[in-house]
């Protein structure tokens, strides 16, 4: 057994998804088990990566629903085509089939817009990977039909009748915990937290990541960031922000940090204008040695 | 190990989580002992991650796992017991876990303020005007502060504050229903209306739901504050219906989240449950309330969200924290609403440090002292 978990986290590292055993295991049971996984987290530690890294690992296709306020049955599951069925209603007019038979005609499957849902359910061959992607920005009735739809992966549409899944999808869902999400989802899924990453871990992140990077500074990177993320901030950086500074110093050629270089790249690192200003502050106050001081 | 001593392990370890407040259900349970098998039994961490990604649903819980799964877990790999270590008597809890109904008869006195089982209560007398409890001998109890009514009469004005919130509660669900025209065009019944016609020529339409707001209650317990939280707890409570959801935070000098013990058909035991939790430290500290409010759940704060702050003010902590947290709060909620008891007091000034930083930060500053202010707040429990 043991053997397997080792499997995904090599494969997930061959993946370029640098991994931890919490990970690896949380991974492990959604595919054994086949049950939902929610995942929870900051903005920008990975969450999404890993639907992506599964389907990679699986070799199967990925299936996103972004998930947005207002987002309803129809954009999710599916939607008749309605400017192709008034064509086809258009084109009938002058034949001489009657009313049911032109209805049956227009409510058939070449007239189906199949959404990420359904598309998941009724995909062909191997089950899919279907990413439902920050469904704490759903509504909680939109929630409460997911729930339905996760628990039996079946759909019903009136006009064509009930497509079941042959083998249900793996289910990855993420939150960033806008609103809270009931307990009845939470408790059919399985969960995981991913928080920030410790010191070794993003060092390895940004040295697998941006080959540009040397040893030295994406150690000094690391501990920046680490240091950036004890200070109260509205919005505290994330691994996306430490990947996109990091790539902007390895595009200046940077080998090591100094204060001028981080004064002028600071806007990689936080995105908001107060947080800008409150860093430059710390920055000033306590000196770049400070945050790049290495423990060790 | 065979696989029904490996469920028996698991019913009891499900039993010991409940009984920590994680509300693990028995399909969990199933689950639990079907990732078992999917993993190394001899491996400690393996059992710990596997048990952990199955039973626990949010972060907030994992605390409260781990304390279960260490105390739980008496293995010895190297005697090779395996798995054995995990069915330990429930004895070897920490006794502190155990709930127990009972409590202090000071706390018991406490609680016979009020009432009956919310369900029960007003759903006859459907028409009566709102101004309601109607007769002329109850009209001098809308106006009277709270905090003023002797004991034998709580309970009827604690009967009284429900009422008016059903009344309120239907009034309000009644404005939402949606009107003949506007809202979507509803494509899929269009098509079937015109189906001979060719073309669309009559539109048929759904109504949007309107979302409902959610309210956020940051009640003061310390000392005064006590009996104005508790009527305005009841009264938000039967106004549930009308939001999504009301979750209910009380402070002193720490903020405890008091929304699942508030729960459940009868009133009267939640409120017990509540005194139960209190924390009956002298002092205020409103800044550092609302500091922990926006460290730890601040994600139940959106644009959606009401946030009342029930409080007279009197804060022992530092102005300039209650007004930095009071922006941070605002930055993130729909509306601030302050409610202060002593309001209803007409020569009441807010001139408090504490309530003077915090007002140039605040929606709305109300009085919750007595019925008549109660049902005035009603009319302000909207987004705009």
């Amino acid at each position: 057994m043991r053997a397997e978990i080792k499997k995904i986290q090599e494969m997930m590292e061959a993946a370029d998804y640098v991994t931890d055993p919490a990970i690896a295991m949380s991974v492990h049971l959604a595919m054994t088990l086949k049950k939902p996984l929610l995942i929870e987290g900051h903005a920008g530690v990975g969450k999404t990566e890993i639907a992506k890294v599964m389907a990679k690992m699986l070799a199967t296709s990925l299936i996103r629903l972004q998930c947005y306020e207002g987002l309803d049955a129809a954009q999710a599951l599916y939607e008749w085509n309605y400017p192709k069925q008034l064509l086809h209603i258009k084109l009938e007019e002058s034949t001489t089939h009657t009313t049911s038979e032109k209805e049956a005609a227009i409510f058939s499957p070449p007239f189906l817009i199949r959404r990420p849902l359904l598309q998941a359910i009724s995909q062909p061959g191997a089950p899919p990977v279907l990413l439902i992607d920050e469904i704490d920005r759903a509504d909680e009735e939109f929630e409460a039909f997911l729930l339905e739809v996760l628990s039996d992966f079946q759909v019903t549409i009136p006009e064509i009748g009930t497509v079941k899944a042959t083998q249900p999808p793996y289910v990855i869902l993420t939150s960033n915990r806008v609103r809270e999400l009931s307990d009845a989802l939470r408790r059919r899924c399985l969960y995981m937290w991913i928080d920030f990453p410790g010191f070794e871990k993003e060092v390895r992140i940004v040295t697998r990541k941006v080959p540009g990077v040397n040893e030295r500074l994406a150690r000094e990177i690391s501990r920046f960031m680490e240091t950036v993320r004890t200070i109260r901030l509205a919005k505290v950086p994330g691994v996306a922000e430490t990947l996109d500074w990091a790539q902007a110093l390895s595009s200046l050629h940077a080998d090591h940090l100094d204060e001028e270089l981080v004064a002028e790249t600071l806007g990689c690192v936080v995105k908001d204008a107060d947080d800008v200003k409150r860093l430059k502050r710390e920055l000033a106050s306590g000196g770049i040695g400070r945050f790049v001081a290495a423990q060790s | 190990m065979p696989p029904r001593d490996l469920m028996r392990a698991m019913l009891t370890f499900g039993g010991v989580l409940r009984s920590s407040g994680l509300p693990v259900t028995t399909p969990e349970v199933m689950d639990a002992v079907r990732a078992l098998e999917a993993v190394d039994l001899m491996d400690r961490e393996q059992v710990y991650l596997a048990l952990r990604a199955v039973l626990v649903s949010r972060r907030e819980e994992m605390p409260a796992f781990d304390r279960c799964f260490d105390a739980f877990w008496k293995f010895h790999a190297d005697e090779g017991q395996g798995l054995d270590g995990l069915i330990a008597s429930p004895q070897a809890m920490p006794p502190d876990e155990q709930h127990g109904e009972s409590s202090s008869p000071a706390a018991q006195e406490k609680a016979q303020i009020a009432l009956d089982d919310w369900e029960d209560e007003g759903t006859g007398a459907e028409e009566e005007p709102l101004e309601v409890p109607g007769l002329s001998d109850r009209e001098v109890l809308m106006e009277q502060d709270f905090s003023t009514f002797p004991a034998e009469q709580l309970d009827e004005v604690a009967r009284l504050t429900v009422l008016i919130a059903k009344r309120l509660a239907r009034r309000m669900s009644r404005r939402r229903k949606p009107t003949r025209k506007g809202g979507v065009v509803d494509l899929r019944r269009s098509m079937r209306a015109n189906l001979m016609k060719g073309e669309i020529i009559e539109l048929r339409r759904r109504s949007r739901r309107r979302r409902k707001v959610r309210l956020v209650l940051l009640c003061d317990v310390s000392g005064s504050m006590d009996l104005y939280s508790r009527f305005l707890l009841q009264f938000l409570y039967a106004l549930q219906n009308v939001f999504g959801r009301v979750e209910t935070f009380t402070f002193a000098t720490r903020l405890t989240r008091v929304t699942d013990l508030l729960r459940g058909p009868s009133y009267k035991r939640a409120l017990r449950r509540l005194t139960e939790v209190r924390d009956w430290s002298g002092g205020t500290r409103i800044g550092e309330a609302i500091r922990e409010f926006n460290q730890s759940w601040s994600h139940l704060a959106d644009r959606r969200t009401i946030v009342l702050i029930l409080s007279d003010g009197w804060d022992t902590g530092e102005p300039d924290v209650l007004a930095q947290e009071m922006l941070a709060l605002k930055r993130r909620a729909g509306r601030v609403l302050w409610l202060n008891p002593l309001l209803g007091n007409p020569s009441y000034e807010p001139l408090t440090r504490g309530m003077a930083a915090a007002l140039p930060l605040i929606d709305h500053f109300a009085a919750a002292h007595n019925l008549s202010s109660l049902r005035e707040l009603a009319t302000h429990l909207t987004l705009r």
